[in-house]
């Protein structure tokens, strides 16, 4: 290669991006696990008469956790906001208020599974089965994405650029973003869906 | 510096130590790609003599060798093993080998999480073989479909070994191809654009988007089918509003799209090795690029020809079935180019060659027996009889085994440095091709005389015993001519001729190191300017400047993806004992899982999750700057 030559390669930067591909490839293959639970949803109801069996699942708390992941989400980007601007204390709070919203909304789905479990049980029928499945599974999910944002907290710098060989704040970030995402989809196949079908 | 001096510098920094510490700490990609080779050999050795066992059984009518529980768990372990712990991590141990090499890099992107796929990979198999220790292994197939598999019909500890070790299996093929794909995208050589890349990264990049979006189906049907078992879930169970057919869908969404994970990489490696022994450029090289990839798209959309007896709507069956017929066609574009590679040039046999011919032929045999079988009423017909046993076996062993055989021949003198036998090989080569077919022909007639699978025994008047016999005197024979190989391989390692830098004149970087290839590869990162590197004018390691050399530490180049530019150099990790530790863990977790000690596996859980902080914990004051 001719220009391989005339390339200064001492004066390339450090390679932050394997890192950020990897978390990519692991996000999808997070998605087609969500992607396989709403396929068996959605196969478990078109065999039964009535789906849900029972009332369809409340609103309001499942759309005060929807509220609260999407706010974090907003306080994650603030934090990189301040980031970008060399703020580091500013973002560093801005992170632990992000894991704060993760703590509450877990907080709130404790309180959600104690008042859905009086009238629905994981051990009641395949949509007890399912329902539970994919919403602790989400919730796993979170615990997964709160430890990521605390071993970054943990971390003596948020963005050591120069130095590491992956961004560690940008690839939680990342999954953050992620399993908010999935919880919008919760929300709209589990909690609305079922009402539009009610009328 | 001198060469002399560079390289030995760069040994220093990659090497790791020689004691026990230094192999279990090591993260070298040709290490792990030795170790997969060799563990996932001792697989097939096991899954061969299981075999070996089921053939006794099934010799003659009417044996009393094996009970039918003896029997259902051993040819469930024998299909479990194969397919499972066989046939996927070979290839991704001859990918771990040579994908570094094939592309100039010091290591795959990820050295840490290579390792720590090995280690999975290793315990998660002696996790599954623990269950035969204590006589409880998995006994419903290696598809293992509920409701067979529920609590009611199956109350020992089988299944949930089974649904375990599945689940700690795909943590091992998930980061190995996560790895793969990062490598393949940003560490090629400069130069080495997408339209050069060596065929093999195309399979191997396609069997990890394959794994990818795949694999998550099968975990999950694992899962459900253990809350099902032990936590009174109605996922699968009728009863409770369930649909046992939802394990099908889940399973089979997973399940042929590991045909292709286990039968891609394959075909990428005789693309490689078999235009360099007919001595040409392989025959319409974009065609076949495009067909491994279209293989993998229109393979995640088959997956229902696995049901197209269960019953369901014409229209979704004709889909599914024109799809399933449409997927041959991206085989038949590489076998012709195979063919046409092999008409045009000037072929030299070697026993390298002899195992990709025979690949060749057995492939026709198997794909047809598929085509056929994606014509629905004919799959009503054959489907749970032997015909389907025959084409499984044609199309797992013509398109694993044989191309597995052809790329040891043709890649040990790289890995040895000592070329193998070629007497032997000739030996083991017709002792293979002749029992496979003598043992494995005769079943599609079993099948057609409606023999069906999985049966302990058979009653003599359905006179079965004669092509029963012919069935094992094959896989008898099938079994010495793999020895052969196998002893040629440990008498060759030591005392075989010397191989040289490129005994067979290819064309791809591998074959420009030295044989065994130096712990750093190259001492000059290469830079590619064609698609056959060393059959070009272009010297790949001129560097008057020592520029690409990169001796400060553990580096490489970082390039991009489709032109592969350099753009940064990438530090990689140290040796650590973290992938083993997590693996460790994981083996507590799993066995905690099995046993239900619940507060066990929560405890556990905080244990891994320390493991991986651990691993990611930056040393920044290592860093040279």
């Amino acid at each position: 290669m001719s220009d391989a030559a005339s390339l200064r390669l001492d004066q390339l930067p450090w390679d932050v991006r394997r890192g950020s591909q990897a978390i990519g490839w692991f996000i999808l293959t997070e998605a087609m696990l969500f992607v396989a639970m709403f396929f068996s949803y959605f196969y478990l109801a078109r065999n039964a008469a009535t789906w849900p069996p029972d009332a369809p699942p409340k609103l309001p708390l499942a759309l005060l956790m929807l509220v609260i992941l999407l706010s974090s989400s907003a306080t994650l980007e603030k934090a990189k906001w301040h980031l970008r601007r060399h703020a580091e204390t500013a973002a560093r709070w801005w992170v632990a208020g992000t894991i704060l919203l993760g703590i509450v909304f877990l907080g709130v789905q404790v309180l959600e599974y104690r008042d859905h479990l009086r009238s629905l049980r994981p051990t009641s029928d395949a949509y007890g089965s399912i329902f539970y499945t994919i919403t602790t599974i989400h919730g796993l999910h979170v615990v997964l994405g709160l430890l990521m944002l605390l071993f970054v907290l943990a971390l003596p710098r948020l963005e050591p650029r120069t130095r590491l060989p992956y961004h560690p704040f940008h690839n939680a970030s990342l999954y953050w973003h992620f399993v908010d995402a999935v919880w919008v989809l919760i929300v709209f196949c589990l909690y609305l869906l079922p009402r539009l079908r009610l009328g | 510096m001198t060469s002399a001096a560079t390289a030995a510098r760069l040994t220093r920094i990659w090497e790791a130590p020689h004691t026990l510490w230094g192999s279990l700490t090591t993260v070298d990609h040709k290490t792990v790609g030795k170790r997969y080779l060799v563990t996932a050999m001792i697989f097939l050795l096991l899954g061969g003599i299981e075999a070996l066992v089921l053939r006794a059984q099934l010799t003659s009518p009417e044996a009393r060798l094996l009970g039918p529980e003896v029997y259902n768990q051993i040819f469930t372990m024998h299909g479990v093993t194969m397919i499972f712990w066989y046939a996927a991590p070979i290839l991704s141990g001859f990918s771990n080998y040579l994908v570094p090499l094939l592309i100039g890099a010091r290591d795959t992107a990820l050295p840490r999480a290579n390792a720590f796929s090995y280690w999975v990979f290793l315990f998660s198999g002696l996790f599954l073989y623990a269950s035969l220790l204590i006589g409880q292994a998995p006994h419903a197939g290696w598809f293992a479909y509920t409701p067979y598999t529920l609590k009611r019909f199956s109350p020992g500890l089988n299944m949930d070994f089974y649904a375990l070790a599945l689940i700690f299996l795909t943590i091992s093929q998930t980061v190995g191809s996560i790895n793969f794909l990062v490598t393949i995208f940003r560490m090629r050589a400069p130069g080495m654009s997408v339209n050069r890349m060596p065929l093999l990264l195309y399979s191997t990049s396609t069997m990890s988007v394959l794994s990818v979006l795949a694999l998550p189906s099968l975990t999950l049907a694992c899962l459900c089918l253990e809350l099902d078992r032990n936590y009174g879930t109605h996922f699968f169970d009728s009863a409770g509003g369930g649909e046992p057919l939802l394990w099908q869908h889940l399973f089979w969404f997973f399940g042929h799209p590991w045909v292709y994970i286990i039968f891609l990489p394959a075909t990428g490696m005789i693309s490689m090795l078999l235009p360099v022994f007919a001595r040409r450029p392989i025959v319409g090289y974009a065609y076949v690029a495009v067909a491994t990839v279209l293989t993998g798209v229109v393979g995640l959309g088959v997956w229902v020809h696995h049901m197209f007896a269960v019953g369901m709507s014409q229209v979704s069956m004709s889909v599914f079935s024109a799809a399933s017929i449409t997927i041959s066609l991206f085989t038949t574009i590489q076998v012709f180019a195979w063919v046409a590679t092999l008409w045009t040039g000037r072929p030299v046999m070697t026993t390298s060659l002899r195992f990709a011919l025979g690949f060749i032929g057995l492939i026709v045999i198997g794909g047809l027996s598929g085509v056929v079988t994606a014509l629905i009423p004919f799959d009503w017909q054959l489907t749970d009889t032997y015909f389907i046993v025959a084409h499984i076996h044609y199309v797992l062993i013509g398109a694993n085994l044989f191309p597995v055989m052809a790329a040891f021949y043709y890649w040990m003198p790289k890995m040895t440095g000592r070329m193998m036998n070629e007497a032997m090989g000739r030996w083991s080569f017709w002792l293979m091709f002749i029992g496979f077919n003598v043992g494995f022909f005769p079943m599609h007639f079993l099948g057609l005389a409606g023999m069906p699978r999985r049966i302990y025994t058979y009653p003599s008047a359905m006179q079965w015993g004669d092509m029963n016999l012919a069935v094992t005197v094959g896989a008898v024979l099938l079994a010495i001519g793999l020895l052969v190989s196998i002893v040629n391989f440990i008498v060759s390692r030591k005392s075989g001729e010397p191989a040289g830098s490129n005994p067979w004149n290819a064309d791809t970087l591998e074959w420009d190191v030295s044989s065994p290839p130096p712990v750093y590869g190259s001492v000059h990162i290469p830079t590619v300017a064609s698609r056959h590197p060393l059959w070009d004018e272009h010297d790949e390691e001129h560097d008057p400047n020592d520029e690409r050399v990169l001796e400060r530490g553990r580096l490489t180049l970082a390039t991009t993806a489709l032109d592969a530019v350099p753009v940064a150099v990438a530090r990689m990790a140290e040796d650590t004992v973290m992938p083993l530790a997590l693996t460790l863990a994981l083996t507590a977790f799993f066995t905690a899982v099995l046993l239900k000690a619940l507060w066990l596996v929560a405890g556990l859980a905080g244990v891994i999750a320390l493991c991986v902080a651990g691993w990611l914990w930056p040393k920044i004051e290592k860093v040279a700057s």
